[in-house]
């Protein structure tokens, strides 16, 4: 007597777990009808057991991705193998709202499901029991992290004063990009430039007028080049822009609009209105080049024959 | 009159077992051959009225061996002993001349039924000699794996339709540097891709791991019946399923032959939020030496490699292999 009411007492135990557990459960049959519907499944659907309890599954919750479901399901009849979900391949089974106000930090509860066969006494697997685990915090943790990680790769890119991209990385996309043309011949040029008399600048009117004048000239060629050219910083007052699928003469003619634009800037800085130029060295990339050394060289000579020639002028690069 | 009977097996374990599952008071002289080339040699030195055999052997496997059986007439009646329990392995090795086809584990009372069956086991003679078989740890295991093997094979094959061609599984000690260039490989390559799930029960854990090459994923579309284009999620939908299946089958096949339970983790993709570099350096000291089970799946005419390894944990050897010596009485 003694140990059926032990056994009877256990039961209750058992399902008070069952019921209490921060984990959504539920059994289904062969038609899909629910025939377990536990207390946080009650909880966070808004749907009673009783409301629920012996109805078919994708007529109670027409949202569930019912072919998605049925196949994962159907293995588990079949093969008698437990299957797994996670919440990257769909973000949820149910769309539970979140529920905190204060802590949480998703719109909806992100879920990893588990399906387990479930034998019954005549040996068969005639029901799956299915395991819904809330892994909001993981998949929002893991995702802040993969902003933080962008944002840092992002960062050790970037030159601070202008926001182009600094010499580092830009002289790994000229290797890219050098790269590229060995493979495919497809032509690409190559700008240096720099500011002309930059020293005079700082020496009269501070530094400060300096990175003004650094900043605003960035900020023209930004405004000048396509989306799929690369631009950057590559020393004090030097700057490269690299112009994919373009040959010497188009290149020129951007220089050259580029040029302009500068020499007519006014860069107000205190009382003073400052006005500089910048002179230009272009090369088109070549088979005779044997690294992206050699060609940032050709345009440097280029750019060397402009400031010779008198500065404010861009210089295509003959070999 | 003494019969000559042969068991043919590369695992001395397997060997063992399928001696002892002889009836006890057979006439029989046994031989013993580790693979199919040296189960020739003594099927020709006459050593093999009787050939039980297995089929994924190393040198040559068990339908070769058939084969050459048929082409040379050698006389001998074939009983198939193998852990390959899909359909199609049992109904090619009748076509290449089997008599019949037992599944493994090995099991006496099916051997003495099928012995009766074909009027094989004549009159009773003296009891048989005590059997002495080094049966070396590894070994035991490799068996085990075999089975296990076997069974998530069978699995696969009904979930793919398609035939499921199973290697001999590797069961070795690896160092921890082994795994780290396992891992690197996995992380230098956009072509391979990798699930991960945790498994403990009785004293053993470890971790599975499936790694699927890209170009796979083309053909598992196809046998699966995916709709649609093979984008990113598609191809996760399709390694999900897949090493739900392998990994849980091969567990499950592990853990009944062992007669344990073995909790799983939820499984981790690799690669997918999961930084490898990150887990190379942090499990960079954590073990030195443990054992791995590894297994080739191929799916046949098709181009699918998947490759699971199973790694058990340092401390769960002992537990290991006190239950697996338990299986060779």
């Amino acid at each position: 007597m003694s140990s059926s009411n032990s056994n009877i007492d256990g039961f209750h135990w058992l399902l008070d777990m069952v019921q209490t557990l921060d984990v959504g459960l539920m059994v289904l049959d062969r038609e899909y009808r629910v025939m377990l519907w536990n207390g946080f499944m009650e909880n966070h659907s808004g749907q009673p057991a009783a409301y629920v309890i012996g109805n078919n599954l994708f007529e109670q919750f027409p949202d569930i991705p019912k072919n998605w479901f049925q196949r994962k399901a159907e293995s588990v009849f079949l093969l008698e193998s437990r299957a797994f979900t996670t919440y990257e391949q769909r973000p949820y089974l149910l769309r539970f709202k979140n529920y905190r106000p204060i802590t949480g930090t998703a719109e909806f509860m992100y879920q990893n499901m588990t399906l387990i066969p479930l034998l019954s006494p005549d040996g068969k697997i005639n029901h799956i029991g299915v395991i819904l685990y809330d892994v909001t915090d993981i998949a929002v943790g893991k995702q802040a992290l993969e902003t933080a990680n962008s944002t840092l790769a992002k960062l050790s890119r970037t030159d601070r004063l202008t926001g182009l991209n600094n010499r580092g990385y830009w002289e790994e996309c000229l290797q890219v990009e050098f790269a590229r043309f060995q493979r495919t011949k497809q032509l690409s040029t190559l700008i240096m430039f720099d500011i002309d008399h930059f020293k005079k600048v700082n020496d009269t009117y501070g530094h400060q007028a300096g990175d003004e004048v650094i900043r605003l000239t960035s900020k023209t060629l930004q405004s000048s080049i396509r989306t799929t050219d690369i631009a950057g910083r590559y020393g004090g007052e030097e700057f490269g822009v690299i112009l994919i699928d373009t040959n010497a003469e188009q290149c020129q003619y951007l220089a050259e609009r580029l040029r302009k634009k500068i020499a007519a800037l006014n860069v107000g800085f205190e009382q003073h209105e400052i006005k500089f130029t910048i002179s230009l060295g272009i090369a088109e990339v070549s088979t005779a080049m044997g690294d992206h050394a050699a060609w940032i060289n050709a345009s440097d000579q280029a750019l060397y024959q402009a400031k010779h020639g008198g500065r404010n002028q861009s210089v295509v690069f003959t070999g | 009159m003494t019969t000559p009977v042969l068991i043919c097996d590369d695992s001395s374990f397997a060997q063992n077992q399928m001696a002892r599952a002889l009836p006890s008071n057979w006439d029989v002289t046994l031989s013993f051959a580790a693979n199919g080339a040296e189960g020739l040699d003594a099927l020709r030195a006459g050593k093999g009225d009787i050939l039980f055999l297995d089929l994924n052997m190393p040198v040559l496997d068990g339908y070769e061996v058939l084969e050459v059986i048929r082409r040379e007439v050698l006389n001998t009646m074939v009983i198939v002993v193998s852990g390959d329990i899909q359909p199609e392995a049992r109904t090619r090795v009748l076509a290449l001349g089997a008599l019949d086809f037992i599944k493994k584990p090995i099991d006496a009372v099916k051997i003495g039924e099928i012995l009766d069956k074909y009027g094989i086991r004549g009159a009773p003679g003296a009891a048989q000699p005590e059997i002495d078989i080094k049966v070396d740890a590894l070994d035991r295991v490799q068996e085990i794996a075999n089975v296990a093997m076997g069974r998530a094979a069978d699995l696969l094959a009904r979930l793919l339709g398609a035939f499921v061609k199973l290697p001999v599984p590797k069961v070795r000690m690896i160092e921890g540097s082994d795994l780290h260039m396992a891992l690197s490989a996995i992380e230098s390559s956009t072509a391979v891709s990798a699930v991960c799930q945790g498994f403990i029960g009785a004293g053993i854990a470890g971790e599975a791991m499936l790694t699927f090459t890209e170009s796979s994923f083309a053909d598992i579309a196809k046998l699966m019946r995916h709709e649609g284009e093979i984008d990113d999620n598609a191809e996760l939908e399709l390694l999900m399923d897949v090493s739900s299946i392998l990994i849980g089958a091969c567990l499950k096949g592990i853990a009944d032959q062992l007669d344990i339970n073995f909790s799983q983790g939820h499984p981790v993709v690799l690669g997918r939020h999961v930084n490898i570099s990150e887990l190379l350096d942090h499990n960079a000291s954590r073990w030195n030496r443990t054992l791995a089970i590894e297994i080739e799946y191929r799916i046949e005419n098709r181009n699918i490699n998947c490759d699971l390894m199973l790694l058990f944990s340092e401390d769960s050897l002992t537990t290991l292999h006190d239950r697996t010596s338990f299986l060779d009485f």
